[in-house]
């Protein structure tokens, strides 16, 4: 196994000529102890390539340590071939050629899906996400994602919310949790599901490796949602990705004019299937039977007149306070009062500074 | 003897330090020394009055000419002594009677010509004066609407050598003493100015409105954000349009920082609106809270008893924010130097203007192109200190076309200003004998006393406490502003409405901002 982390960690080195020099020698410690000519004699390798792979800059026993350290910090290693790996990434074009884990594998015979979506979402798209997120793991839906700021999070906490399994797929190490804010989003994921990476343990996460990474979300997942996506995004390769793997690609809808919805729309122009509600989706996967789906009861009270008109001016795009002044021709002090009474009881949520949203499922929800 | 005094005066911060001006003539070589501390304005001082007595075609005679400013311990700065100095020159030469000089200050800058320039500082040293038991005041032409200002003292105004000569010996024709003395009305136009900013000329932005209402009735700091262009500058510019006019008493001491500076305009001297003081993001320290060799007061007093704006708030140096933190807390500048220490008013409502983010479009997802660490970052360039003495902060939105061409009449400043007054009374006879002028100066102990809750409004706050994220900080900060609020409503008890309101304009935690 130490040789396979090894060879691992060769960069830059793709991943098939990995797997190429590991089939024709046999096992990874072979090809650690390969001779230089004989390498030549294969012609995988350019000779750049060769030169990188014989430079080995660390001895065996350095090898040993570090390998130690990973078992230590309980950090799994999956090379492609072992019998735990993923049976979903041996299907696609270019699967890794190892996967560190921490936490649990997404089990093989557990439906997936993946939702991603823009770092810079609206409410809305956060919202969805979250619902989308909440509704799969109450169906016993896997969720795979990113674990990025934006529609990834928000559609993992669902999951999590939803008491179900999530599994986050890193650019980076799986001992670094990128983006920083997200640390407790990584403990939850680690213990209600698991962390993925190809990246060896400690690597920084750097633009490059993002739309790599994206290839192992939708391959490990057999539909993608997407929530969010502006003209060009990540979240748009990632779908391309699954398309080429054979994945269906739901996209969410938005108000025509919001560039964030800007991709979702040109995806279901294309003829990815669209999101409607998560009931309607559990239907087109045929997982109607199992879905519970926890209806909020709270738009039925009936809250007192000044709350309810600026309720109902609410939506889950932000609008500021003089939007909301003039729309309900109320007095400014009477809405503010409306608005905190609004927040307080967790009907409203402030974005930012005077903009609010409609919050449906009550106070203290973080994200 | 061939000696004589002259009483003038000079500035140190914002206080009058009487000089007296002693000149002797006697045998010897023919010189014109000066002694007393003197700055080099004061040195060059003696080629100026020699060549302006000789102008006012009177020949100095080649003796000794010795002049000495006491006391001698006071650094004299500035030109305001040219004109003490040549009277007393001439009085020690028995061109002028010494008894004539007698319980008279002379202040004024002479031009080789003869001719008296206007020097500044002029309203608190006439009231030195007359303080001091001076029965005239011989000062230029052009600073006698300023002295006006004073009751109680003689103003004489000269724009020549000869005249201050001709009034001291009485060989000047009466007419050409007319109208150099007593009063004339100064009329109310300096206010013309600002009443032409108005309220009802900002369309919409109801939110933004009823938060400067808000801060005005209870003089508290305001922080504005918004994206560019939505009328921000427009709103803090109208600020002490709705602020009750100053007393009296607030006019001399706003004009008396002007004077200090030499900002006072000759026709309408007392300045009896509430200053607005825009500045830049360049600004140094200095110039904001004053500065110098011997200080003089900056933007932060020139502002005192109005509105410092501060705009683009993220664009200042940190260090010259974090300076304004101790004045905005103790109203006041303190500048020590090694030689003593100044102080200037600073009572100020301070309103500042900053973006949501780099790009200004923030919250709006579709059109902000910031990432959440450049959020972050942009936002980190203001302290946390610094925006917890922001009491208010409130968004002002982009504007939309039909609020531009809006029908809907707007509230004028002058009602605003009505119910922003109302709300001032209820606060001074409740502050009555203390230090406290307005709900803003309300420190923490005070809030148990003046800020008490009902059983509703605990069980409201400490609902909020935990749903808002409230901190201590924040938690006062809701406190007074909510007094205020209920001040506008005319209401004693703060009740669980006002509270609600006050905690929508609460400043947000930086940490809460971008996500």
């Amino acid at each position: 196994m130490m040789y396979e982390y090894w060879l691992a960690k060769v960069r830059p080195l793709s991943a098939r000529k990995k797997r190429k020099l590991k089939d024709a020698y046999g096992s990874a410690r072979a090809v650690y102890y390969i001779e230089e000519k004989d390498l030549h004699r294969l012609g995988i390798l350019t000779k750049q390539e060769i030169r990188l792979l014989c430079r080995k800059t660390e001895s065996e026993k350095q090898l040993e340590e570090e390998w130690k350290k990973l078992e230590m910090a309980g950090i799994q290693m999956i090379p492609y071939g072992a019998p735990e790996y993923p049976q979903r990434l041996t299907q696609i074009q270019d699967p890794p050629f190892a996967l560190f884990v921490k936490g649990d594998l997404p089990p093989e015979n557990q439906p997936a899906v993946a939702i991603v979506g823009a770092r810079k979402c609206t409410p809305y798209g956060e919202q969805m996400a979250l619902e989308y997120g909440e509704a799969m793991a109450g169906a016993g839906i896997a969720v795979i994602s990113g674990m990025a700021r934006g529609i990834d999070g928000a559609g993992q906490r669902g999951a999590l919310n939803g008491g179900g399994r999530t599994y986050g797929v890193l650019g980076c190490g799986v001992d670094i949790c990128y983006p920083r804010e997200h640390i407790g989003l990584y403990t939850d994921i680690m213990k209600n599901g698991g962390i993925l990476s190809e990246r060896i343990p400690g690597e920084p996460p750097l633009p490059a490796y993002f739309p790599e990474r994206n290839r192992i979300i939708s391959g490990l997942a057999d539909v993608v949602l997407v929530m969010e996506a502006k003209r060009k995004s990540g979240s748009l390769i990632t779908a391309d990705q699954a398309l080429e793997q054979g994945k269906d690609v739901y996209a969410l809808p938005g108000p025509a004019d919001s560039p964030l919805s800007e991709g979702c729309h040109q995806l279901i122009r294309q003829g990815a299937g669209i999101l409607l509600s998560p009931q309607d989706l559990l239907e087109e996967l045929g997982m109607e039977r199992i879905c519970i789906m926890k209806k909020s009861d709270k738009n039925k009270k009936m809250l007192e007149s000044p709350e309810n008109m600026v309720y109902s001016c609410l939506g889950l795009f932000p609008k500021d306070v003089s939007y909301i002044i003039e729309e309900t021709g109320l007095e400014p002090g009477r809405v503010m009062e409306a608005l905190i009474t609004l927040v307080l009881e967790g009907y409203a949520r402030e974005i930012s500074k005077n903009h609010y949203v409609r919050a449906e499922k009550g106070p203290g929800r973080k994200i | 003897m061939a000696f004589s005094v002259v009483l003038s005066a000079g500035i140190r911060g914002m206080h009058v330090e009487l000089v007296h001006v002693e000149a002797d003539i006697s045998n010897g070589l023919p010189v014109f020394h000066m002694v007393g501390y003197l700055s080099s304005e004061v040195k060059e001082a003696a080629e100026r009055v020699r060549t302006a007595i000789r102008n006012a075609d009177i020949v100095l005679p080649a003796k000794k000419i010795m002049v000495n400013l006491a006391p001698a311990t006071m650094r004299k700065k500035g030109a305001s002594y040219d004109l003490p100095i040549a009277l007393a020159v001439l009085a020690s030469l028995g061109v002028i009677p010494k008894e004539e000089l007698e319980r008279v200050l002379v202040i004024g800058e002479l031009s080789l010509s003869g001719h008296v320039r206007k020097v500044s500082g002029i309203l608190p040293i006439v009231k030195q004066a007359r303080d001091a038991g001076c029965h005239t005041c011989i000062l230029p032409l052009a600073n006698r609407t300023e002295g006006n200002l004073v009751e109680g003292i003689r103003m004489i105004g000269v724009s020549h050598l000869k005249e201050a000569l001709g009034y001291l010996t009485h060989t000047l024709e009466p007419e050409a003493l007319a109208g150099r003395e007593g009063k004339e009305e100064t009329d109310g136009a300096a206010e013309e100015l600002t009443e032409l900013l108005d309220f009802a000329q900002v369309r919409g932005q109801q939110a933004v409105k009823r938060a400067a209402e808000v801060a005005a009735a209870g003089g508290h700091n305001l922080l504005l954000v918004g994206p560019p262009g939505s009328g921000k500058s427009m709103i803090a510019r109208r600020i002490p349009t709705i602020l009750p006019p100053p007393t009296e008493e607030e006019s001399m001491e706003i004009t008396t920082v002007y004077s200090i500076r030499g900002m006072v305009d000759e026709r309408h001297p007392l300045i009896t609106g509430r200053p607005f003081r825009e500045v830049h993001h360049t600004v140094t320290r200095a110039a904001l809270i004053g500065g110098g060799a011997v200080p003089v007061p900056g933007e932060l007093s020139l502002a005192h008893g109005g509105v410092l704006f501060l705009d683009e708030l993220t664009e200042f140096q940190k260090s010259v924010l974090e300076m304004l933190r101790q004045p905005l807390e103790e109203r006041q500048v303190i500048i020590a130097r090694s030689h003593g220490s100044y102080w200037f008013p600073a009572n100020v409502m301070l309103t500042a203007a900053m973006n949501p983010c780099p790009c200004g479009n923030f919250p709006d997802m579709g059109k902000c192109s910031c990432t959440p660490s450049q959020i972050r970052r942009y936002l980190s360039r203001v302290s946390q200190p610094f925006l917890d003495r922001m009491d208010l902060c409130t968004e002002a939105p982009k504007i939309a076309y039909d609020d531009l061409k809006g029908t809907v009449k707007e509230e004028s400043s002058e009602e605003i200003r009505e119910r922003v007054c109302r709300a001032r009374k209820i606060q001074t006879r409740r502050y009555a004998g203390t230090r406290v002028l307005s709900n803003a100066m309300l420190g923490s102990g005070d809030l148990e006393q003046y800020c008490a809750l009902d059983a509703e409004g605990e069980a409201l706050m400490r609902k909020a406490f935990l749903a808002l994220d409230l901190t201590a900080r924040t938690y006062h900060k809701i406190l007074k502003v909510a007094r205020t609020i209920a001040d506008l409503d005319g209401s004693e008890h703060i009740q669980a409405p006002h509270l609600k309101e006050a905690a929508g304009y609460r400043t947000m935690d930086k940490k809460y901002w971008g996500r």
